[in-house]
């Protein structure tokens, strides 16, 4: 499937990353005291938000305290600061201003983009944490890569050089993709960054382009930014013959990738101490290993704005079993977003089922749909739907088939708006998310 | 911590001369040109000075806008922020994206915007009156299509620009865009420009017609530099012809 690749040397830095997991915890602990004494002398919104709770870093010396009496922090809490202040980091920041590197950005697809304070010296901070898995993927001095679409999160070229690759320019966004699979052709890179809408542009290539020849030279390619689903990782992986490793966010600290076994995301735990709590009314307690709960994140290696013990509203199961791969970092699976399930009249429905009911239609097989609600609770279910024009006579027909099988799968007939899947990617407000809920 | 130590082993490694092979439209189709960290340390030199110029000092901040496959000159740009100590702020160049670039420059009010796009303004437009956002910035790079609607509505943009595999850059005169001269070569035949490596570039470009409507000058600039000036067409049209 893939190209070339050294399966001799797998581990980048193979004494982090199969470290025993008492050394890694002992590393946290470490790590973990030291920060909230520098976020407690440093940032105004920990001060204040430790102080209301009456937490001072002399109470914390271990793991066990820092977990009974930190306080969680949320998204909604940093913007609250914000509003507040006018501090336009939300208080997190720990440096003047002007000892900053970089601030690049989050995606934005549920309000303005959140800033991330940078401080680096060979390459930025996310993509310096990505050298590791890159390493996995097979990537090796030398070798080509293109360009990614993005940049948000940062130019990441630095990091891909970092490794000793060689960065070819090509404009990988949507929209380009012919042009995409001449460079392909034209320069054998070992690596390229994907995102969803590349890949349903080469979905439709696919009918009149040799993409398994296209992207034979590739040892891997990444894709991040949402899920695959089962059907699209079979097509790219079994049609395309493109090794493709998901990656997700690891809460904002950073990111999380899989690795050869594709088997879970790799939390890289030097960098991020990461939970697995679920919370309600009466306070928190961690799910059981395997069981879902929510990732609360605390950066360990992020001296210009940590966020400790931040809840990511991301549901996962975790797992610290050391991996087929040998890494003894733990892994998780990522199960969607708290706040994604929609109660239509009191019945559940989740975005999986929606997926599967979409992705069953020749014309939508793509998967680009939307919720579109006001909130979680709500009195029918609108889809908003995209679908292949060069495979759609007749829409009203697609509608109604379509209709059906949400309502099989979900046992709600929803109300359909259909658009081209193009008109609906292009509503995009980050080139790395395509927002699954939105409120119109 | 982990990442110091990531990218320590990481200057281990053996690593190629070459950092970029960057690919520029030609009338000809896609050229490509072999771009190296000694050359790439250069340009990043000759932007310092260039930026230096404009009065980007310790301290203030920038916005850079710019895409992912433009790294060839915004690696180069990053570095010279680095070198003078400026923060920067990062936001797509992409016209969709436009909501980025308004709250980057509400949030941080940067010194120096660079890299602004037509599309961008374009977004911009629509929900700001964008010569009150940035008449008040000290510095404004923009590219080509954006300078004459930002000159329009009163904001005395500067430009930025590719010349192929080359990066052009106003300076404080606003009489043109600076080309490295000790790199390249630049010159216009029949109204459109060219450009053609100098003999300290690794990558051989002899000269090529790029299809850019434009013309250059080699007289030296009031700023004192002796570097050649390219005045593109497009960055010089008034904003009512522009489609």
């Amino acid at each position: 499937m893939a190209g070339d690749r050294d399966t001799a040397d797998r581990y980048f830095e193979p004494k982090v990353e199969t470290m025993a997991r008492d050394l890694l915890r002992a590393r946290q602990e470490e790590r973990v005291v030291e920060l909230v004494e520098y976020a407690y002398a440093n940032s105004a919104f920990y001060r204040a938000l430790w102080d209301e709770h009456g937490v001072h870093p002399r109470d914390v010396r271990t793991l066990d305290d820092f977990r009974d009496r930190i306080p969680f922090i949320t998204k909604d809490m940093v913007r609250a600061h914000r509003a507040r202040t006018g501090d336009p980091f939300g208080g997190l920041l720990c440096v003047p201003t002007e000892e900053l590197t970089s601030v690049s950005s989050s995606s934005g697809t549920t309000g303005d983009p959140e800033f991330f304070a940078e401080i680096w010296e060979g390459a930025p901070p996310l993509v310096t944490a990505q050298v590791r898995d890159l390493w996995e993927l097979g990537l090796r001095p030398g070798d080509r890569v293109l360009s990614p679409p993005g940049t948000f999160r940062n130019l990441m070229d630095a990091g891909f050089q970092a490794l000793g690759a060689v960065v070819i320019e090509v404009d990988t966004w949507m929209g380009n993709m012919p042009e995409v699979v001449e460079a392909l052709r034209t320069y054998r890179p070992a690596y390229l960054q994907m995102m969803y809408p590349q890949m349903v542009e080469l979905e439709h290539l696919a009918g009149t382009t040799d993409l398994k020849e296209a992207f034979s030279s590739l040892k891997g390619a990444s894709c991040a930014g949402q899920p695959l689903s089962r059907k699209m990782r079979e097509r790219i992986r079994e049609d395309w013959g493109i090794d493709v490793y998901e990656y997700t966010s690891a809460a904002d600290t950073g990111t999380a990738w899989e690795c050869r076994e594709h088997d879970g995301f790799h939390l890289w735990e030097d960098t991020v101490f990461a939970e697995c709590v679920e919370v309600d009314e009466h306070g928190w307690r961690d799910a059981a290993e395997g069981d879902l709960g929510e990732l609360v994140a605390t950066d360990l290696d992020n001296r210009a704005a940590p966020l400790i013990r931040y809840r990511s509203e991301d549901l996962v199961r975790l797992s610290r079993d050391r991996c087929g791969c040998g890494r003894t970092h733990a892994r998780m699976w990522v199960a969607g977003r708290r706040g994604d399930e929609t109660l239509v009249q009191g019945r559940s429905v989740v975005l999986r089922d929606i997926w599967q009911a979409v992705e069953d239609q020749p014309e939508t097989v793509a998967g680009v749909f939307q919720i579109v609600r006001a909130g979680r609770e709500v009195g029918e279910l609108r889809l908003r739907v995209g679908y292949d024009p060069r495979l759609t006579g007749d829409v009203d027909a697609l509608a109604g088939r379509l209709g059906e099988a949400v309502r099989e799968r979900t046992g709600v007939k929803p109300v359909l708006d259909m658009r081209t899947e193009e008109d609906l990617l292009k509503t995009m407000t980050s080139v790395a998310k395509f927002p699954r809920v939105v409120k119109s | 911590m982990a990442r110091a130590d990531t990218l320590a082993r990481a200057r281990t490694l053996d690593r190629p001369e070459l950092a970029y092979l960057v690919r520029f439209p030609t009338p000809e189709g896609i050229r490509d040109m072999e771009l190296t960290w000694a050359e790439l340390a250069r340009d990043t030199d000759w932007a310092t000075a260039r930026l230096r110029d404009h009065g980007l000092a310790a301290g203030q901040r920038a916005l850079l806008t710019t895409s992912g496959f433009e790294g060839f000159w915004g690696h180069a740009v990053i570095g010279a922020l680095r070198t003078l100590k400026v923060t920067y702020g990062i936001a797509e160049a992409m016209g969709w994206d436009h909501r980025r670039t308004a709250v980057f420059h509400r949030e941080l009010d940067p010194h120096a915007v660079i890299g602004l796009s037509a599309e961008t303004v374009e977004g911009l437009a629509g929900a700001a009156d964008v010569g009150e956002m940035f008449r008040t910035t000290p510095v404004v790079l923009a590219r080509p299509a954006a300078v004459p609607v930002l000159r329009g509505v009163g904001v005395s943009a500067a430009l930025i620009a590719t010349v192929g595999p080359a990066l052009a850059l106003e300076c404080p005169e606003r009489g043109g865009a600076h080309v490295n001269a000790a790199e390249w070569r630049v010159g216009a035949r029949d109204g459109q420009l060219s450009v053609a490596a100098g003999e300290a570039r690794t990558s051989v470009l002899p000269e090529t017609p790029l299809g850019i409507p434009g013309r250059v000058i080699t007289s030296r600039c009031a700023c004192g530099s002796e570097d050649p000036r390219v005045l593109f067409a497009e960055a010089n049209q008034p904003t009512s012809s522009r489609s």
